[in-house]
């Protein structure tokens, strides 16, 4: 089973999307960092599979945080969440810094499931 | 559910790669030139003028043409020439996809038109913004994008009022606000009655129950809903050729209401659900 690092400082939207990605058996939440720095840590830590980041986050954003994931592992399988992916300069930046996707919120569970069963 | 752009769409849908989305912004990007680039390309202005331009832009919020036009710089009719030639020469980044090999000229129409149907319920309605607020069509989209969101998020009922001017919003029992800044700067308000949080937390939360959860956790909701507003009317505002940046959503200390700052202006888009209240306004900074 794939561990997966949600990191969100949302409360509701990362119970929300950890209940989506564990409902398919086929991915474990294994924690929730609340901000970047936490997610660079945790990453470090206990290695995930995937991390699933938000962008808009206090302390450390999220993009931060990606910069970071990707230059302390180029395999890192990083999965942007944000209210923002419609906005096309946006989501190439997110994906030229090394994301592998990005998910749009408001999102829909098997739209969460198919972008994690891609990477 | 979320407004797209193209290439997102055919990414989710596996029919393109990042790095063939990728390949084909990049092209986009040397292909696109921005308005002082075309405009020495034409042999307009000089680099030296492009960077004058972008000295008075800090100063002043105006597009590049329009202010080249202000310091005398370049005509009227040179803008319009200038204008005329980006747009002509635009590469959309469907044709830039079919120039990377993504995808096919064949089938380009019919994912554009899957593309037109999965986006057709975020086309903008109507909603009458009353005159003299600036930018009307941005915050004529802002009105609809909400109502929308309301409705297909938050999962509420309700029915839509006139929007209107107004100093403040009333006192509630959680205010939530946005800031949004770029092309303009404002702020986006939402306040809600405990009856109306307690539905957008079920809707947020996909829960039936909410009773037993904190304080936190149904504040959280609406701010989530505040972002998931926002964000969406970045989208749309992109797609409008404006450029909106969102900061993290937080909950206001509003008591005795909440007063549009001075110089500004209040925009009340009104909402009016059958159970509690809710209010939303956009506080325009003083231009």
């Amino acid at each position: 089973m794939k561990k997966v690092l949600v990191v969100d400082d949302s409360l509701s939207l990362g119970r929300q999307l950890s209940q989506i990605i564990t409902s398919s058996g086929e991915f474990e939440v294994i924690g929730q960092a609340k901000n970047g720095a936490e997610a660079i840590q945790m990453y470090q830590t206990a290695r995930p599979d995937i991390v699933c980041m938000d962008i808009n986050m206090p302390v450390m954003d999220g993009m931060t945080a990606l910069r970071t994931i990707v230059a302390l592992d180029k395999n890192a399988k990083i999965v942007m969440i944000t209210s923002l992916g419609g906005v096309g300069e946006k989501f190439t930046e997110v994906l030229k810094l090394g994301a592998k996707n990005v998910i749009s919120k408001p999102f829909q569970p098997d739209n969460v499931l198919n972008i994690l069963r891609g990477l | 559910m979320a407004i797209k752009f193209f290439g997102q769409f055919l990414l989710e849908k596996g029919v393109i790669s990042r790095e063939a989305l990728l390949k084909a912004t990049a092209l986009q990007e040397t292909t696109n030139l921005k308005f002082g680039e075309m405009a020495r390309s034409l042999g307009l202005i000089s680099e030296a003028d492009i960077e004058r331009v972008h000295e008075a832009q800090r100063k002043e919020d105006l597009q590049f043409g329009d202010m080249g036009v202000k310091l005398g710089i370049i005509t009227p009719a040179q803008l319009t020439e200038v204008l005329a030639k980006q747009k002509s020469g635009h590469l959309y980044i469907g044709e830039a996809l079919i120039k990377v090999g993504a995808v096919t000229s064949q089938d380009l129409p019919k994912y554009l038109d899957e593309f037109k149907a999965d986006q057709a319920p975020y086309v903008v309605n109507k909603v009458a913004i009353p005159a003299g607020v600036p930018d009307s069509a941005l915050w004529e989209m802002a009105a609809d994008l909400t109502y929308k969101m309301l409705s297909r998020v938050a999962n509420l009922t309700f029915r839509l009022g006139q929007c209107a001017l107004v100093q403040r919003l009333d006192a509630n029992d959680t205010v939530v606000a946005m800031r949004m800044s770029g092309s303009v700067t404002a702020l986006y308000v939402l306040s809600v009655s405990t009856d109306v949080r307690k539905s957008i937390a079920k809707a947020i939360l996909k829960a039936d129950d909410v009773s037993q959860e904190s304080e936190d956790m149904l504040n959280d909701a609406v701010m989530e809903l505040v972002n998931i507003v926002c964000g969406n009317i970045a989208a749309k505002a992109a797609q409008m050729g404006k450029t909106l940046e969102i900061a993290p959503p937080r909950v206001l200390e509003a008591k005795t209401g909440v007063p549009v700052p001075a110089g500004g202006m209040g925009l009340l888009i009104p909402v009016h659900v059958a159970d509690g209240r809710i209010e939303v306004g956009i506080f325009l900074d003083k231009a």
